[in-house]
């Protein structure tokens, strides 16, 4: 997958867990640039993601996670190591 | 290293020491020392300025009102003027209060230090004055005095754990919730060091991460914070952790197991308390060994610590006996006075009992034979979501207020099968077309944590046979929908 499907992708998850249809993100988007990214619904994008990507996140690798770049880019190494 | 040298606080990666703490204490106290006004309003940003403002505040035998820097601006301007202040302390870069006599904390020089405290206190005069959700749509506030916070600090000092200037501290509360005074104040009591998290982070990984990186010895945290971790367990060992205190939400005892195993070292801790009595006045230590006392899954609660006294009463303020299940009452020196400029409040909330003044705390509980309380929920329609003391009433308050009062509206917590809550509004209206414009006014009125994730709307709301509206159903027909 390109990086800008992964993020079309993520756009899609993030857009249902927060219940906006049209939430439009970018790679410099942070959680608190969006309204309703909380703890809550953090967890349920994480856990969302993984379903979708089928990969598996550490705890570790998810608080590294700046914004959405850092979030597609590890969505994208975990998919490419395969 | 020189007690001066010492690391105070480490704020978004940067150590403040003692030394730079007292630095800016003495340039803000300059200031707060022209200021005419008692209670003095500050915007509650994640930094040195506004630390150093409450150690400032205090040191002029002042009071402060804590403003949450995120929350909606008419909420903040509703506090302020029920405080009648016209000083506001803020460190931020762009000030929401241009109408006020801001002092820009940031912008001030240190001259000289300015640290002695020679003007007496008397017990009587308030420390500081938190503003939590208020069943009429407005926020009230909530007085706590120099002699309440001297009776948590000795209760609690007398109650298992010393800090010292070693330890390392998780400062992760917002200063608008009064967890966060324990989790400042205790290290600087101490000369330890606080490290704090900016409100804007996601919580449970901005707390894991200071807990693994920086090697926390003492934290108060809120149960939701390893309930979200939950699903890392097996990745999280924290040997340096000695103490972690969980308050501000039912403890779940399977998960007080789980965390024992990440924290081996760790004495844990139940405490109880609500604001109105001085952030903690119960506790229950955990003993790793097993036979941990719980109901419906909650551990315990624990017995009073060193001056308060708990009595449970029944619907007509009447004392039970042990066992018997009833709403806990609170009598305490860390009791608070009453509600800012609310005597009808308190009229209803407090009460005197044997000559004793008692709280009543909304919260059911029963007390075993050993003096345990066990604890069951709440009464009310106050409801916690990540800790924060929510009452469902007033979001039905300023939504029914979008509607002009002309449609009836229901709030209500929903939980998922991890136990997450979530609130969803419902409101008795034909057509969503408003459904946007109605979470954008609760926006400006209200919190973040109180913005209902579903709004959903019914022509008609079914009614009991009372013919009241039938809160059941209404959840039963939304979970359908779920």
């Amino acid at each position: 997958m390109t990086e800008r499907e992964i993020l079309d992708d993520l756009q899609q998850i993030i857009g249902h867990v927060l219940d906006k249809s049209d939430l439009c993100i970018d790679g410099n988007t942070t959680a608190s640039d969006v309204d309703g990214w909380n703890s809550l619904t953090n967890m349920q994008i994480i856990s969302d993601t993984e379903s979708h990507f089928k990969i598996k996140f550490k705890l570790r690798e998810i608080i590294k996670l700046k914004n959405v770049g850092d979030f597609c880019k590890i969505i994208q190494d975990k998919l490419d190591s395969k | 290293m020189t007690e001066r040298g010492r690391s105070a606080f480490f704020i978004q990666g940067v150590y403040y020491s003692y030394d730079d703490l007292m630095k800016c204490v003495s340039k803000i106290r300059q200031t707060v020392h022209r200021i005419p006004d008692n209670n003095i309003t500050l915007i509650a940003n994640d930094d040195l300025e506004t630390y150093a403002s409450i150690v400032a505040i205090w040191l002029e035998g002042k009071c402060y009102v804590p403003i949450h820097p995120l929350q909606p601006l008419e909420r903040c301007l509703d506090i302020i003027t029920q405080v009648g202040t016209s000083y506001v302390l803020d460190s931020s870069d762009e000030t929401r209060y241009s109408d006020y006599h801001v002092i820009s904390t940031k912008h001030l020089l240190f001259t000289d230090y300015d640290i002695d405290f020679e003007k007496g206190c008397s017990d009587e005069e308030l420390a500081y004055i938190l503003f939590t959700s208020g069943s009429t749509g407005k926020p009230k506030g909530v007085k706590i005095s120099r002699g309440n916070l001297a009776a948590f600090i000795t209760a609690f000092n007398a109650f298992d754990y010393q800090l010292d200037e070693n330890d390392r501290c998780l400062q992760m509360f917002d200063l608008t919730f009064d967890l966060s005074v324990m989790s400042y104040l205790l290290p600087l009591l101490s000369g330890a060091c606080a490290y704090t998290i900016s409100s804007s982070k996601i919580k449970y990984q901005a707390a894991f991460e200071l807990l693994d990186e920086q090697q926390i010895s003492f934290a108060v945290m809120v149960p939701s914070v390893v309930h979200y971790l939950q699903p890392y367990m097996d990745e999280i060992n924290l040997p340096s952790l000695r103490y972690s205190l969980f308050a501000g939400e039912a403890l779940p005892l399977d998960l007080v197991d789980l965390w024992s195993q990440c924290a081996p070292n760790s004495i844990i801790v139940n405490g109880y308390g609500p604001t109105e009595c001085t952030i903690l006045c119960t506790a229950c230590i955990y003993d790793v060994t097993g036979g941990n006392k719980s109901v419906n899954g909650t551990m315990s609660i624990g017995k009073p610590m060193l001056g308060t006294e708990v009595m449970i009463v029944d619907d007509n303020c009447e004392k039970l006996p042990n066992r018997k299940k009833g709403e806990l009452c609170l009598s305490s020196i860390q009791l608070t006075s009453g509600y800012w400029n609310n005597s009808s409040r308190d009229a209803e909330s407090f009460f005197v009992f044997e000559n004793k003044r008692y709280y009543k705390t909304g919260d059911l509980c029963s007390i075993d034979e050993d003096g345990d309380i066990m604890y069951y929920g709440r009464k009310d329609s106050q409801i916690k979501i990540q800790g924060f003391r929510v009452e469902l009433s007033e979001i039905e308050f300023i939504a029914r207020r979008f509607y002009s009062h002309n449609n009836a509206v229901v709030a209500m917590p929903v939980y998922d099968d991890k136990n997450n809550c979530t609130i969803q509004l419902v409101v008795e209206k034909a057509g969503r077309d408003d459904a946007d414009a109605l979470i954008a006014y609760l926006k400006k009125y209200l919190p973040s944590y109180m913005i209902p994730a579903r709004t959903y709307f019914m022509s008609s709301f079914p009614m009991n046979v009372n013919n009241k509206m039938d809160r059941k159903k209404i959840k039963s027909l939304i979970s359908s929908k779920n």
